[in-house]
């Protein structure tokens, strides 16, 4: 047996992945050369994230679960330097908190290594065939989940994503919270639970949980941010949910379904942090607080948003909606089984896309249109050209939006022709099952009827007098906006009103007191320890003398007997 | 081509005509509630033709082509909903898996356009009209999912509006059992919520933000909104009568059955948006996320149980 077939399988699943690994690796480089422009130690950056590209195409490939662990532990350690080149203060808990969380599910993933080796005594994936009858099996299938569900981000080993979106450079994120961790992750666990294990009902049930609590409470959490980053990275880790519940389903269409919102979430993802990072470039803040208008200022970013918005909130014709929807039908298909569950991760999953879409639209608002935070001082007159000339020149750099377009394009390509693109070229190849189908929803026939009907809606406008629009200011029973500054609504405050629902309430309150922070609450019960520890080393030397005679008469008594 | 057809025809212009008598129904009942005389038939028709005729402000300093273009993409949305559902309403073998989903969705777009423009006004009271549209919506969608799942259930698990209609065709309208009841009364106060009529007119609230998202439209663009509610008015109801009962049939006396069915909605709608006061939006979130779902829930329970 020659090495390379030993150590790397090229299979369709895995080539699917290289591709967008790679797409992606060039998108942020270019957008990188924007973003990261005149910072310091650039050589560094550059070198790891090509690292990082070659370690997760290596990990993509491999076929040697020992390979795939040195590859996948080499991310996580890349990861950490990458969050490194932050320049906030919360840069270096943030990067230890992600390296701790991700190394301790690697550790995990080590035991599962050593499960499956007892279990099959052998390590090639392609080999391994372990039925989930026995606790043992069982166990080194959690590990190897944790595993992935800790790269990806789902519940409950999400928390490092929101941190790591608020604090690491926007690039960074876009590349490996946003898009790498989630193919490889969402790769990984579709490789175990579909080639490496063979799943049974009460298995695909966990992760069905697991999906449909990952998508609620995450964009539940998402609601209530006050920071762009932070609150795209909540997103991040909500819509894993449905790329779980897609692969728990257990079904093809399900699974299909599952393995193409994960690539759609890239996609869309990765352009919403872009967007979201040249948007930070030109305002110097995230903070929801002091954004505002923006869409005027930078039209290219705000469609580039708002198309990646529409497209992760489930809005049709996009991509996002493609998936989704074949994820419904997967799980509609569980209703064969007999259970009647499905119901709730139906709802937990159309739920979870209004509460996107809410949580797009204040960020929409906050960011892109509303009053912008701090007005010039100028008075009631409308903008003359010159300031809007000057206005115009504040889009981005072309190195930064060429890559935001580009997503932005694929997000509408993908849901117009997502069976005749993505769907047959991508995803029905790496699936051995086949598909069966029951229904086509005709994305082109929709967009075109939408287009027939956008073109009806300006008939109409031409039939009126649009040729003769008029600027007014904005009617605020009289008063003028630009005078009272208290009257500027940002946004952050939209859903105040469903945090002081009272369940609601309690559970946010929880929440930011991270209490379902695991990471918090593995870093309590290590220092739970350690106190006891430091009570007994105080320093003062008659305590350990006091010590030292305590034990000198144990050994005495227990030698001399 | 055909479908290009069907979507100006029966998408568009019918649907249009019938949500403009069915507002003028809704203004003349209102009217006799009030003790007025009320607008001649073709009242509605005349205010958007007026509405066109008036010049478009466009607020200073707003982004301008999302503002136009808002109106337009929710009328564009209203009339593929109602395409679909004429198309299912007419050839139900047409209809095709999960359009049921799709028209779930597809509703929405209509109030998503009327967020957009709010926000697009610049304007403070418009976009806390809009914010609060954004919260009706998360309200009002859990309970209207979960009612809408009642007839999935009920006609086998199948998520094709046109299984849905020859299932009813064969075994009665699901209104009739005491799951669909229930079902149909969460979905009818969800579809008030939906057209933001009172008691759940608090995106517009006249009387205390001055329209809300619409604040700021004048013209043309308030001329489409105007014309998307009021096809609104049509499509929503249209929804309900196909799932719960039993869909509007062209034949013979079944047609004066499906217009008594949809006027019996326009009715109904009308007479609890001239009884209550409107409710503030906590109120109105709490309402829908509590007794409404609860009651949700309790008609899929009785529908798995097969009452």
């Amino acid at each position: 047996m020659n090495l390379t077939a030993q150590f790397f399988k090229f299979d369709n699943l895995s080539i699917f992945v290289g591709i967008f690994i790679g797409i992606f690796f060039l998108l942020i480089t270019i957008y990188s050369f924007g973003f990261m422009w005149q910072r310091k130690k650039l050589i560094y950056y550059y070198s790891y994230l090509i690292l990082t590209f070659i370690s997760s195409l290596g990990a993509v490939f491999s076929n040697n679960l020992i390979l795939f662990m040195v590859f996948w532990g080499f991310l996580g350690f890349l990861l950490y330097l990458l969050i490194e080149f932050a320049q906030t203060e919360n840069a270096s808990y943030t990067a230890k908190k992600a390296f701790i969380i991700i190394g301790g599910t690697d550790a995990l993933m080590l035991l599962g290594l050593a499960l499956v080796w007892r279990l099959t005594g052998s390590l090639q994936m392609d080999e391994i065939s372990i039925s989930l009858n026995t606790k043992v099996a069982v166990l080194a299938y959690m590990c190897l989940a944790a595993g992935a569900f800790a790269k990806a981000g789902a519940m409950p080993f999400h928390t490092w994503v929101p941190d790591t979106a608020e604090d690491a450079p926007t690039p960074v994120t876009a590349f490996l919270p946003a898009s790498l961790d989630k193919l490889l992750g969402i790769y990984f666990l579709a490789r175990i639970t579909l080639d490496m294990f063979k799943m049974n009902p009460a298995i695909n049930t966990v992760l069905m949980i697991v999906g449909s609590v990952t998508i609620v409470a995450a964009v539940m959490m998402a609601l209530i941010q006050h920071d762009l980053k932070r609150l795209l990275g909540y997103h991040a880790v909500s819509q894993v949910g449905y790329m779980v519940l897609g692969i728990g389903t257990g079904n093809p269409i399900g699974i299909a379904g599952g393995l193409f919102h994960m690539l759609n979430h890239a996609i869309y993802k990765s352009c919403l942090f872009l967007s979201g990072g040249a948007v930070e470039k030109e305002a110097g803040t995230t903070d929801l607080e002091k954004l505002g208008g923006f869409g005027k200022i930078m039209p290219i970013t705000f469609i580039t948003f708002l198309i990646a918005s529409l497209s992760i909130s489930g809005i049709p014709p996009f991509n996002g909606f493609a998936s989704k929807w074949m994820i419904y039908q997967g799980i509609i298909k569980t209703a064969d089984n007999g259970n009647n569950l499905w119901i709730i991760w139906l709802i937990a999953a159309m739920f979870g896309s209004a509460l996107t879409l809410a949580s797009f639209m204040k960020l929409i608002h906050a960011v892109f249109l509303g009053q912008p935070a701090n007005e010039q001082p100028r008075s009631n007159e409308v903008l003359t050209k010159a300031e809007s000339m000057i206005n115009k020149r504040r889009e981005t750099s072309p190195t930064m939006w060429i890559p935001q377009v580009f997503l932005a394009v694929l997000c509408i390509i993908f849901g117009v022709f997502a069976y005749r693109i993505p769907l047959k070229m991508f995803i029905f190849p790496s699936l051995v099952e086949k598909i069966e189908f029951f229904g086509i929803w005709n994305a082109s026939l929709a967009t075109i009827l939408i287009i027939v009907g956008v073109v009806v809606g300006i008939i109409v406008y031409l039939l009126g007098t649009i040729r003769k629009t008029r600027e007014t200011e904005a009617f605020i029973g009289g008063e003028i906006l630009e005078k009272q500054s208290n009257m500027r609504v940002s946004g952050t405050e939209f859903y105040n009103t469903i945090k002081d629902i009272t369940p609601l309430g309690t559970i946010y309150g929880l929440a930011e007191r991270k209490v379902f922070d695991i990471y918090h609450l593995g870093s309590i019960i290590t220092f739970g320890f350690n106190k006891v520890l430091r009570y007994i080393h105080n320093g003062v030397l008659p305590t350990y003398l006091a010590w030292c005679f305590l034990g000198m008469i144990i050994l005495f008594y227990i030698l001399l007997r | 081509m055909i479908y290009i057809f069907y979507f100006l025809f029966f998408g568009f212009l019918l649907t249009a005509i019938i949500g403009l008598l069915a507002s003028w129904i809704d203004r003349k009942v209102t009217a006799k509630v009030q003790y007025r005389v009320g607008p001649p038939l073709l009242q509605p028709l005349i205010d958007i033709v007026k509405l066109l005729g008036k010049e478009t402000l466009i607020p200073a300093g707003s982004s301008k082509i999302t503002f136009l273009m808002a109106p337009v993409i929710g009328l564009a949305s209203v009339i593929l909903v109602s395409t679909l559902l004429w198309i299912n309403n007419i050839y139900p073998a047409k209809s095709f898996l999960g359009d049921l989903i799709v028209v779930l969705y597809l509703l929405v777009i209509p109030s998503i356009s009327i967020i957009i423009g709010g926000f697009a006004s610049r304007n403070p009271l418009a976009s806390l009209g809009a914010s609060r549209e954004m919260k009706l919506i998360l309200s009002y969608e859990l309970p209207f999912i979960l009612a809408i799942l009642v007839t999935v259930i009920k006609s086998g698990f199948t998520f094709r509006l046109g299984e849905i209609l020859t299932f009813q065709a064969q075994n009665g309208a699901f209104v009739r059992s005491w799951s669909g009841t229930l079902a149909l009364i969460v979905a009818i106060i969800c579809m008030q919520a939906k057209l933001a009529l009172v008691p759940f007119d608090i995106p517009e609230a006249e009387t205390e933000i001055v329209g809300g998202p619409l604040i700021e439209y004048s013209g043309s663009g308030l001329a489409i909104y105007r014309l998307m509610k009021n096809m609104l008015m049509f499509t929503v109801p249209f929804f309900l009568i196909i799932v719960f009962i039993g869909g509007l049939r062209l034949d013979g006396i079944h047609l004066l059955y499906g217009v008594l069915k949809y006027i019996g909605l326009v009715a109904l709608m009308t007479v609890i948006r001239n009884t209550n006061p409107r409710v503030r939006i906590d109120q109105a979130v709490k309402f829908f996320w509590g007794p409404m779902t609860i009651i949700a829930i309790i008609a899929i329970i009785l529908a798995l149980l097969g009452r």
